[in-house]
């Protein structure tokens, strides 16, 4: 049997960095069950918050094939496709891989198996077209599946904010986010992104029911009380054909309790996690946790676990003293859960035993946002968030973030050059650029991932935060950019510079007046607009009335239209002259003589 | 290629070859390195099997082999996670009825 210093079990963002320390210092394996290394980075569109040593404004896809070819120039074994089934006694692992069970032995041992997603029980939940949101990530991010045409996603954390996102570039329908408590679960920035694309997140509100025969058509929501009974009469129906469950995510401990690991149950990591210490050792002291495992908390702190449990390894296997490294990481993993978000977690670990010192956020009061006359960014980025991803974008010193990650970016105007290229870095997108000078118009410029990409000239509609229309614009100039978030600028009336935050096409919707010619009330109300009011003229230039069914159906709906448009009353309007036939009939009804 | 996305904004699909396999006897579009699940989510079908107490259509749920809702009969082989499965030339694919047979 085959014997490593270090056998690895999860090839994911924790499973990965510790396999990237590991690699120079000792014998080391890692397995997978999947064909990659990446675990769910592997499906992230998006960039991730962080700073410089930690990936940030990279995407998550991009982060995972980064990890995969520093790992691979390593003398590391990755076995993928490799299912570990059990943890045997005498340090054994077993596994499966092509049909075929295999073991292997190790002196210490990772578990990095991560998460899975959590269920949420409501009539029909079994049912075709409920996924778990994960599972839409796989199907559209990695094969390029479309999951369905109309979605639902229940839970406002990051990964449905996040989900909600990245089906909408996917040119998709998202119907709703529906989330049971009073406010919204994730990222300010996040929620953001999702808000002014007109995507509705219902708050304190539930799933009660999917509906459909074999598979989704439908869901039924309610409303629901403080503690979250559903308030009957609330319901309401929404068409879908796909929910998304997005509830959270739970330690999958099954391993870590095979390898004689205390688990314990700690709400706020998750559920049941392997009890370990800050170095990541559980109560067995050749058995490492890291990642989701071991709390559920972001790729970010997965991959410093990861390296925290490699450090110990390489200590504890070749006696070398990395006690300065081990503590830097130690003290990175304290200002990544420093923030105000990851109070949960600091809460949980100090159950068992961890106790991180919770670092002031020092709060700057912000710069004005504004000056007139010169094109500069706008931020709006108030949260506490482990990110400085625009601080290592500009190279003007115009923002500031400081030495703790968590603290809000503050500008500086007057050192803004307008290169825009923190708009591009931000992972929320919540950078923006302006220039505001004597006319009456104004310059913003909107960051943009989605397809078409506008073009200059281009009439497009700007729409504000909740995805709202406010004003027709013009698209000035689009500046593409390699990491596929790309800036519209676009002239807008001043008034509106604030309140515009996303550009749409036109979205062309009309109701239809006539089904035989199939005419809209916009395409009668351009005519009647240009100064036509005639129903005679009207039918000539549109159509209406003028099909197969001589206008029963669609002459009073036209007509009611110019009433409505003109002011004059349907009984002063002249309704057109009816001539015969008044039903389809035949050309040949009307021969005479000898048919042939 | 219904159902698969050709142009997204960030992301680029190249897929491989094409390869022949069947569900329920009926050829299906297939390109290696998909998995089963998803070859037959790009055909439109989500049934995936009956549930072997109450007959209860069941389909993908996690996609990633943790819940085995998505268990098929495959080449034969009942119980098989179709969502771990890649696609093979010529494989047979069958929806599961109760708990599968080993044919």
């Amino acid at each position: 049997m085959k014997e490593y210093d270090a056998v690895v079990i999860g090839g994911g963002p924790a499973g990965m960095a510790a396999a990237e320390v590991l690699g120079d210092q000792v014998k080391t394996l890692i397995l997978d069950e999947n064909d990659m290394l990446g675990g769910q980075l592997v499906k992230q569109t998006h960039k991730f918050f962080g700073d410089h040593a930690h990936y940030a404004s990279t995407r998550g896809f991009e982060i995972a094939n980064k990890f995969i070819d520093k790992i691979e120039k390593k003398p590391v074994d990755i076995l993928t496709s490799s299912t570990v089934i059990g943890i045997y006694p005498q340090n054994t692992v077993a596994y499966v891989k092509d049909g075929h069970e295999d073991q292997v032995k190790y002196k210490k041992l990772i578990i990095a198996t991560g998460a899975m997603e959590r269920q949420l029980p409501f009539i029909n939940s079994d049912l075709p077209g409920v996924y778990g949101a994960g599972a839409v990530q796989t199907l559209m991010n990695q094969y390029g599946i479309f999951p369905g045409k109309r979605f639902l996603i229940i839970g406002s954390g990051n990964i449905g904010l996040i989900l909600a996102y990245q089906l909408a570039q996917t040119g998709v329908e998202v119907r709703a986010i529906v989330e049971a408590l009073d406010k919204i679960g994730g990222y300010e920035v996040h929620a953001n992104k999702a808000k002014r694309l007109g995507i509705p997140i219902f708050l304190k509100h539930t799933i009660i029911k999917a509906i459909g025969d074999e598979s989704v058509q439908g869901a039924v929501i309610a409303e629901v009380d403080d503690k979250f009974n559903v308030i009957a009469g609330t319901e309401k129906e929404i068409v879908a054909d796909t929910i998304c469950i997005s509830v959270g995510l739970m330690p999958i401990t099954e391993l870590a309790e095979q390898a004689k690991c205390k688990i314990v149950y700690i709400p706020e990591l998750g559920g049941y996690v392997p009890v370990h210490d800050e170095r990541m050792r559980t109560t067995n002291p050749d058995v490492f946790v890291a990642g989701d495992l071991s709390s559920i908390e972001e790729a970010t702190t997965a991959m410093i676990e990861g390296k925290l449990a490699a450090m110990q390894i390489v200590e504890d296997v070749k006696k070398t003293d990395l006690e300065k490294e081990i503590s830097n990481e130690i003290k990175t993993l304290a200002i990544f859960r420093s923030g105000p978000k990851s109070l949960k977690i600091r809460s949980g670990l100090e159950k068992m035993g961890i106790v991180t010192p919770q670092i002031e956020v020092p709060k700057f009061s912000p710069l004005p946002n504004s000056e007139n006359g010169k094109l500069h960014a706008i931020i709006e980025c108030t949260e506490e968030i482990p990110c400085n991803s625009c601080e290592l974008a500009c190279k003007f010193d115009a923002i500031k973030v400081g030495e703790n990650i968590n603290t809000p970016p503050v500008f500086d105007p007057l050192k803004c050059t307008g290169c825009a290229v923190c708009v591009t870095a931000c992972p929320g997108l919540a950078i923006f650029m302006e220039k505001l000078d004597e006319s009456p118009n104004a310059t913003l410029g909107i960051p943009y991932e989605f397809l078409p990409l506008p073009k200059s000239n281009e009439k497009m509609w700007g729409m504000d935060r909740d995805g709202n229309y406010v004003c027709d614009l013009t698209v000035k100039r689009v500046v593409k950019n390699s990491n596929k978030t790309h800036i519209v600028y676009v002239e807008l009336p001043k008034e509106f510079v604030d309140v515009v935050r996303h550009v749409t096409y036109p979205q062309k919707e009309s109701p239809f007046v006539c089904r035989c010619e199939e005419i809209t009330v916009d395409q009668i109300e351009k005519v009647i607009d240009s100064g036509i009011t005639d129903f005679e003229e009207i039918k000539r230039i549109t159509r209406v009335t003028m099909g197969p069914c001589g206008g029963k159906n669609c002459k009073m709906i036209t007509l009611g239209i110019i009433s409505r448009k003109t002011g004059i009353p349907i009984s002063k309007l002249s309704h057109g002259t009816s001539r015969p036939p008044v039903k389809p009939v035949e050309f040949s009804a009307f021969l005479r003589g000898d048919k042939k | 290629m219904e159902g698969r996305i050709l142009d997204h904004p960030i992301l680029n699909f190249t897929r491989k070859k094409r390869v022949k396999i069947f569900f329920e006897g009926n050829e299906i579009e297939a390109y290696e390195g998909e998995t089963v699940a998803v070859a037959l989510h790009a055909a439109g079908i989500k049934v995936l099997r009956y549930t072997p107490i109450n007959g209860r259509p069941a389909g993908l749920f996690c996609a990633v082999g943790k819940c085995s809702s998505c268990l098929m009969e495959i080449d034969g082989m009942p119980n098989v996670r179709s969502c771990m499965t890649k696609v093979k030339a010529g494989m047979q694919i069958r929806r599961q009825h109760e708990k599968g047979e080993l044919v």
